[in-house]
């Protein structure tokens, strides 16, 4: 089917913007890395480096143990979530979001809190000390990221699933496993596979994890690049490097891909009728494992919150609030709380409201089409390739001189976090869009109404809770977004995260713990924010 | 167990989704080789009662016994009965003979004798040809055909259809309701149908039941339940025209009402809109309290007009009794008579 003018002009504004933003700078990264190391050459002597093998090992290592051990952990969650109808089931949903909303710092530091030196649970149980520090803290640290992905992923794999399909099999004397096996499950394995997949890309290239709870021995590819850009000093290698990264990580980033988008199938997810718990061995064993993956969760960032208020050392609850807020913390920062939350809103607002601009007709252009896979498609979801390290990088080597310096560094944190979120919003508005009829616009514009009112009357109102949920998931990811930021700011543009790394890394753990509440709170109001209209992300 | 034996018997099935009850004290029976239909407006709980048959939904109340077997602890998958969705359900990824072929291999049957009834299905529904096709390949009407085909290879011992041809064209319609009751008598099995399109369940009927609101109102063979149709609502949905006569509640069908000029003996009507249907004239009108009828006739002379007032008369008619004041109540033979409430 061929495009209208219309629906191309639509799309004028998002691929501006991702070819400016993402493509121009990190192919002319690349393009200049490539030629200082030496071209091919180069990259294959680049990769014989120790340090950096090891990094691409550790990349390998922290995440496939990630993601094989987050389906195995989310995916009877993710079933019991998708297939069965409980009390308080929809509040679950919303609540396996929060995880992916916080910054990593704040899951970090709960590793801390609970499995570091003084921990809450590492010094009554030396043994879980073990999780406290190098890969196993790493690995421990991305499930409590990934886990809850996992689940919703399955669950929505579970809602593609075809009920008929399942009951046909019984009715033909297949067994429950038969159904499983021959109706339901498929769609369930996609699910898991594609936050399988997930877990793998964010692991391999976290960032936070292996800085703070591991060091040097633990760096993944991601924190090597960071490496020898701001450490070693050698800009080229770090762009090499990350240009190999983006080789080795296009077939799991076009795998993800593929298959969330089997999971939205023609007509949409379905809400297929959920069944009632029955009282089955393999019902009662979801059930228990669910209430494992939601208490592993709920006692991390328990105590993140514990800590917030009951400091290390024993300190009044209110002393290490007003000792971040207090001048020390300003001269150790650069810069004020006060201000870096201002700067943190600003950002997030900012780069919320620019991503559902460019989102929402590129969506409608594109993604409400049948063969959402087209290569235009695709080409909008290029940023899900990039690492905010790679990101950053390229923004700072190819932007910042045109933009003028340090003044230009808000400017560059706004960029960066929208093109990081544009993949996110147009997941959350594709998924209506593709089960959106046509029917209404049309019936609109058969009464008389011009296309633009009938996209307005007609179309938008249908989609406004992804529309919600997109503004919302973006502005969210914009408060929690530390990798990039950290990599491009200045202390005058210093965020809350980027403070609560300086914290952490400082060993400042009562201030940590204070500013890791802040953002808590400031999290959990966007999670209330989505929860409260029933909204659902869709990943 | 005697030939004689329905294969089939339902005694006081109610079922509800959550609080709403959605069957109410259902019982019928079915008889060996014989073609069942449910005939009822949409949301009487048609698709509901064929599913608790099936164990796919829990009963609230009464007994479902299969050759005299209460089935209550048989999981759906152990019943022996197929059940047919109205979308077909195949599988996607499968061809049309591992659709077919998919319950024989469950039960281990040999593969040459998965063959063969694969080859049996394929003959019997006309399939011919389309073995190695992919099911988005086939039209709605094949998809259907392979399905019934799928359901009567597993060789269950009661066949449940779940309006099948709802969304099939109806110029196909009439050719597939007739292969498939061909089907069903070839394969010797027992089958539950149901249906809103009344021609649709009077044709494929051994026998008819009519269900309302969850309530089986009455069963009888087709031609004994339209030409009694027992109370007001059914007769309304068999296609009749209800007056009020001197001596209580009369069905009159459409094809025997007869429209004249004011000033005659009958009951007058107003028009509310008149045609032709292909050489039959089709008049609706509404009585003086309100109730829509209809006038099927010859179409000779002027059509009368929207607003226009006519006679109604008739010279055949059914009594019948206002819905309500009657209470179902079932025979030996499982014919249903009426009784005043």
């Amino acid at each position: 089917m061929r495009r209208s003018l219309g629906e191309l002009v639509m799309l004028v504004p998002i691929a501006a913007f991702v070819a400016l933003f993402a493509l121009l700078p990190v192919g002319l990264l690349f393009a200049a890395s490539l030629s200082a190391v030496g071209g091919i050459a180069g990259l294959g002597s680049l990769l014989t480096q120790p340090l950096n093998q090891h990094s691409v090992a550790n990349s390998l290592l922290q995440g496939g143990l990630s993601a094989a051990l987050a389906v195995a952990f989310g995916y009877p969650a993710g079933v019991l979530l998708g297939r069965y109808r409980w009390p308080g089931r929809e509040l679950v949903r919303s609540l396996l979001l929060v995880p992916f909303l916080l910054p990593s710092l704040i899951v970090v530091l709960g590793i801390e809190d609970l499995f570091g030196a003084g921990g809450l649970l590492g010094t009554p149980f030396p043994d879980l000390s073990f999780f406290g520090h190098g890969t196993p803290g790493v690995v421990a640290a991305n499930l409590i990221f990934n886990v809850p992905l996992v689940v919703l992923l399955t669950a929505a794999g579970c809602e593609t699933a075809s009920a008929e399909l399942e009951e046909t099999v019984v009715t033909l004397g297949g067994s429950p496993a038969r159904a499983y096996r021959d109706a339901w499950g498929p769609a369930t394995w996609i699910g898991a596979a594609a936050g399988g997949l997930l877990t793998f890309l964010f692991s391999a290239l976290s960032f936070a994890p292996p800085l703070l709870l591991c060091g040097e021995r633990c760096y993944t590819v991601e924190a090597r690049i960071w490496s020898l850009d701001q450490v070693l000093l050698a800009p080229s290698d770090a762009g090499a490097l990350a240009l190999i990264m983006v080789v080795l990580f296009l077939a799991p980033t076009l795998g993800y891909l593929y298959l969330v988008r089997r999971l939205a199938t023609p007509s949409g997810r379905q809400a297929r009728r959920a069944r009632p718990l029955d009282r089955s061995a393999t019902t009662i064993a979801l059930v228990l494992e669910t209430g494992a993956v939601l208490t592993a969760v709920a006692v991390l960032l328990g105590a993140v919150l514990f800590r917030t208020l009951v400091p290390v050392g024993g300190a009044g609850p209110g002393s290490a609030w007003s000792a971040l807020f207090g001048p020390g913390t300003a001269r150790r920062l650069g810069i004020g709380i006060p201000a870096a939350v201002g700067n943190t809103l600003l950002f997030a607002i900012a780069a919320a409201g620019i991503t559902v601009v460019l989102a929402v007709p590129a969506a409608f252009a594109v993604l409400r089409r049948p063969g959402r896979g087209s290569g235009l498609g695709l080409f909008l979801f290029v940023p899900l390739l990039l690492s905010p390290v790679v990101l950053a990088l390229s923004l700072a080597t190819f932007w910042r001189p045109l933009l003028g310096g340090e003044g230009s560094v808000w400017v560059l944190v706004i960029v960066s976090q929208t093109v990081l979120a544009l993949p996110f919003a147009l997941q959350s508005l594709g998924i209506p869009l593709a089960g959106l009829s046509p029917a209404g616009r049309e019936a609109a514009e058969s009464l008389g109404a011009g296309r633009f009112s009938a996209f307005l009357d007609a179309d938008l109102p249908r989609v406004r809770d992804g529309l919600v949920t997109a503004s919302l998931f973006a502005f969210a990811l914009g408060l929690g977004e530390f990798t990039a930021t950290y990599f491009l700011v200045t202390p005058r543009f210093t965020t809350v995260p980027v403070a609560l790394y300086g914290l952490v890394g400082a060993r400042q753990l009562p201030l940590a713990d204070a500013a890791a509440g802040l953002l808590l709170l400031l999290s959990l109001a966007v999670f209330l924010a989505l929860s409260l209209g029933g909204r659902r992300v869709e990943l | 167990m005697s030939s004689s034996e329905p294969i089939l018997r339902v005694e006081g099935l109610s079922a509800a989704w959550g609080t709403t009850p959605v069957l109410e004290q259902v019982s019928f029976e079915v008889g060996r080789d014989e073609l069942f239909v449910l005939l009822g407006p949409n949301g009487s709980g048609k698709s509901t009662l064929l599913r608790c048959l099936a164990g796919l939904e829990p009963l609230s109340a009464g007994r479902v016994l299969l050759d005299g077997a209460d089935l209550a602890r048989v999981p759906a998958h152990r019943r022996g009965i197929g059940l047919m969705f109205q979308d077909a359900a195949l599988f996607p990824h499968r061809s049309v003979y591992e659709n077919i072929a998919y319950a024989p291999l469950l039960q281990r049957r040999p593969r040459s004798e998965v063959d063969e009834e694969v080859r049996r299905q394929v003959d019997l529904l006309g399939l011919a040809g389309f073995e190695d096709r992919a099911p988005d390949r086939l039209s709605g009407g094949e998809r259907q055909r392979v399905a019934l085909a799928r359901t009567l290879a597993a060789r269950p011992r009661l066949v449940l259809l779940d309006e099948p041809f709802a969304s099939i064209d109806p110029e196909l319609k009439a050719e597939l309701r007739a292969d498939f009751r061909r089907a069903l008598r070839a394969a010797g099995t027992s089958a539950i149908h149901v249906t809103h399109d009344r021609p649709e369940g009077l044709f494929l009927g051994d026998r008819v039941g009519l269900l309302f609101d969850g309530r089986l109102d009455r069963s009888a063979p087709p031609g004994d339940l339209f030409n009694d149709p027992g109370t007001d609502r059914a007769a309304r949905f068999l296609g009749y025209d209800v007056f009020p006569g001197p001596s209580g509640l009369e069905a009159v069908d459409p094809r025997d009402l007869r429209l004249g000029p004011v000033g005659g003996a009958g009951s007058a009507l107003r028009v509310v809109a008149a045609g032709t249907t292909g050489g039959e004239r089709l008049v609706v009108l509404r009585t003086t309290t309100g109730e829509r009828v209809e006038s099927r006739s010859p179409d000779e002379g002027p059509l009368p007009l929207p607003g226009d007032v006519v006679v109604g008369t008739w010279t055949r008619s059914v009594r019948i009794l206002p819905t309500g004041a009657v209470a179902p109540a079932k025979d030996a033979k499982n014919r249903r008579v009426f009784e005043r409430a």
